[in-house]
């Protein structure tokens, strides 16, 4: 990455980030995957694996993330799935099973998927 | 209406990948201290004083007085540290911070160092936080080379480097100036306050020493607003408080709640409720050096002058909710032993004082215990308290007190009756069978370590007292509730 010089600069690499977000999410399939020490702990590592090995395979454009701790202990390992123009869905207690679920009927088909989380954010 | 989150220090937590500096750019990063650099340092102290900001550690002092402190002193060099040695048991804020939002905390850092006219700062961190230290590590290089630490930040003509020291996970480093003798190599003890490390910290030098949670919160501010900042929480308490939700709650997690949120909202809105909808019994807050509130407390609102007035206190942020099945006393005397585990050795009243009061409490629940005994954990704890150097002493008895004080009848019940009402205390509990439920299929027999039942199939068995170590496996396995606790 450049040097970011003055503050105009910073704020023009912002608003291009976000506008790539934002083009990104009007297209792509968005994929979480909370990495944090607990949720590894619970067994998010194999969760993350099967997505970056799986979802090449699919014809769907998406992203993958990492990202940290959603504050959901009881529910980890947790993954959040943002489908174009959709409200993120986050699921818990995701397994390899239930990812091969999460990518076969929510992300390909659109249909619901058992053992999501209630997210309330404001 | 339930209660809500609302997340300003984890505002980023789950949301950004950590290890990616361009996400944090797109949620406003860094443009707080952009904004810092191209005005006055005072206004930058202005706008956190302004904003009510307290130390998220526990103690609970504004931040931006702290600031102002450490800009004070005329020094050819200062230090900002970010406290990141946290210890209390079942307390995980700090690495859920550094874990998911590094960035957060380097910014917050620079823009101190700008305010108190410093040009390096240190995170002292756990060597136990493997994770957080190698994303700290990406995010400092990131921002490094993004010309957003480091020499001549954003071409203002401003230096900033951020360096990693690791704690070795002694708990009294957590209180600031052991945290700053353990950053010069030397033991972990905390000294005399003044002069404080505002004046005289790391190196002999004007040092400003603040928690991750506090930091966490700065760029928040910078961005929105003193105002913004103030008008959420109570009078005194401003913003919103992170609190590792655990114990015997549904939705064990990592809340973010305003200031003001009763104990009633964070337990049952936000917790969900007791695990399998068992009896409250308390919450513990403060850690170690906090204490155990009762139902009477429920709602009591969070901040820092209501629960201390209510004999607990905020402290850094760990939440231990438990029921009916928990025994308050040998609550008391896990936290006692953490503690007694943790002193430095400096002061006597805590080395020694802590040491007695664990044996007192050892001697209750073993069944040993009398009435006197427990006027000496009160007068004890007094002396510890009041003798001690730096808050670890003068915490410590915390846990003990607050347990006499809401949960008097248990002591008494174990001193007098010798009984522990949550069953939980070994030496006053007998495992013993329930003839008219026991239909003689062994599983308790296979399951005993010790040898201690006997009984043919098919016929009622027995466990003898003399021999039942009190493990409790026959409880376990015994399908048919033929094994009673008494």
């Amino acid at each position: 990455m450049d040097k970011v010089k003055n503050t105009e600069q910073l704020k023009a690499l912002q608003s291009a980030l976000r506008k790539d977000a934002e083009e990104a999410a009007s297209r792509k399939v968005i994929i979480k995957v909370a990495m944090a020490t607990c949720s590894i702990a619970s067994g998010a590592k194999p969760v993350l694996d099967f997505f970056t090995e799986e979802m090449p395979r699919q014809p769907l454009e998406f992203i993958i993330k990492s990202t940290g701790c959603t504050g959901f202990c009881h529910s980890e390992p947790t993954v959040e799935v943002t489908l174009p123009g959709k409200d993120p869905v986050m699921f818990g207690h995701v397994d390899v099973k239930k990812a091969t679920e999460i990518v076969n009927d929510y992300i390909k088909g659109g249909k619901p998927v058992a053992g999501t989380v209630e997210v309330s954010r404001s | 209406m339930k209660a809500q989150q609302l997340k300003i220090a984890l505002r980023n937590c789950g949301v950004i990948d950590p290890e990616d500096i361009q996400d944090y750019i797109a949620n406003e990063g860094y443009l707080a201290l952009a904004s810092c650099l191209s005005g006055p340092r005072e206004a930058v102290i202005e706008t956190i004083k302004k904003s009510g900001l307290r130390g998220r550690g526990g103690a609970g002092f504004s931040t931006g007085t702290k600031w102002e402190f450490a800009a004070k002193p005329e020094s050819d060099k200062k230090y900002v540290v970010c406290n990141a040695d946290e210890g209390d048991p079942g307390a995980f804020m700090d690495r859920a911070v550094l874990e998911g939002d590094p960035h957060s905390v380097l910014e917050a850092m620079a823009i101190c160092g700008y305010a108190i006219g410093a040009d390096e700062g240190y995170i002292y961190i756990r060597a136990e936080y493997p994770l957080a230290i190698k994303r700290l590590h990406i995010a400092i290089a990131q921002a490094e080379e993004a010309g957003l630490l480091g020499e001549n930040v954003m071409n203002t003509g401003f230096n900033f480097k951020i360096k990693l020291k690791y704690g070795a996970g002694a708990f009294v480093c957590g209180e600031e100036t052991a945290l700053i003798k353990s950053m010069e190599g030397n033991r972990g003890e905390p000294v005399s306050k003044p002069p404080f490390p505002a004046t005289k910290g790391y190196r002999g030098k004007p040092t400003n020493v603040n928690n991750v949670e506090t930091f966490a919160n700065v760029a928040a501010i910078i961005n929105r607003g003193a105002d913004w900042f103030s008008s959420i929480g109570t009078e005194k308490s401003k913003g919103t408080k992170v609190f590792a939700l655990a114990g015997k709650v549904k939705k064990v997690g990592l809340v973010e709640v305003p200031m003001g949120t009763t104990l009633r909202e964070l337990v049952y809105d936000i917790g969900g409720g007791i695990l399998g909808d068992k009896q409250f019994q308390a919450v513990q807050t403060g850690g170690p050096s906090g204490g155990c509130l009762t139902v009477k407390h429920l709602d009591t609102p969070i901040d820092y002058e209501s629960l201390v007035a209510a004999g607990s206190m905020m402290g850094s942020g760990g939440m231990i909710v438990m029921d009916e099945d928990d025994c308050m006393v040998a609550v008391a005397q896990f936290y006692l032993d953490f503690t007694v585990e943790e002193s430095c050795g400096k002061c006597v009243p805590c080395r020694e004082g802590n040491k007695a009061l664990y044996s007192i409490l050892n001697k209750i629940t073993h069944g040993h215990g009398t009435m006197q005994d427990l006027d000496r954990l009160k007068e004890l704890s007094a002396v510890i308290k009041g003798a001690s150097l730096c808050a670890l002493g003068q915490t410590a008895p915390n846990p003990v007190l607050s347990t006499i004080n809401n949960f008097y009848d248990d002591y008494v019940q174990h001193v007098v009756d010798k009984k522990c009402r949550a069953k939980k205390c070994r030496a006053l509990i007998q495992y013993r069978v329930v003839e008219e439920n026991c239909i003689g299929c062994g599983a308790c027999k296979r399951a005993c370590p010790a040898d201690a039942i006997t009984g043919e199939i098919k016929q009622k068995h027995f466990i003898d007292q003399e021999k039942c170590i009190k493990c409790g496996a026959c409880h376990q396995k015994c399908k048919f509730s033929a094994i009673a606790i008494d």
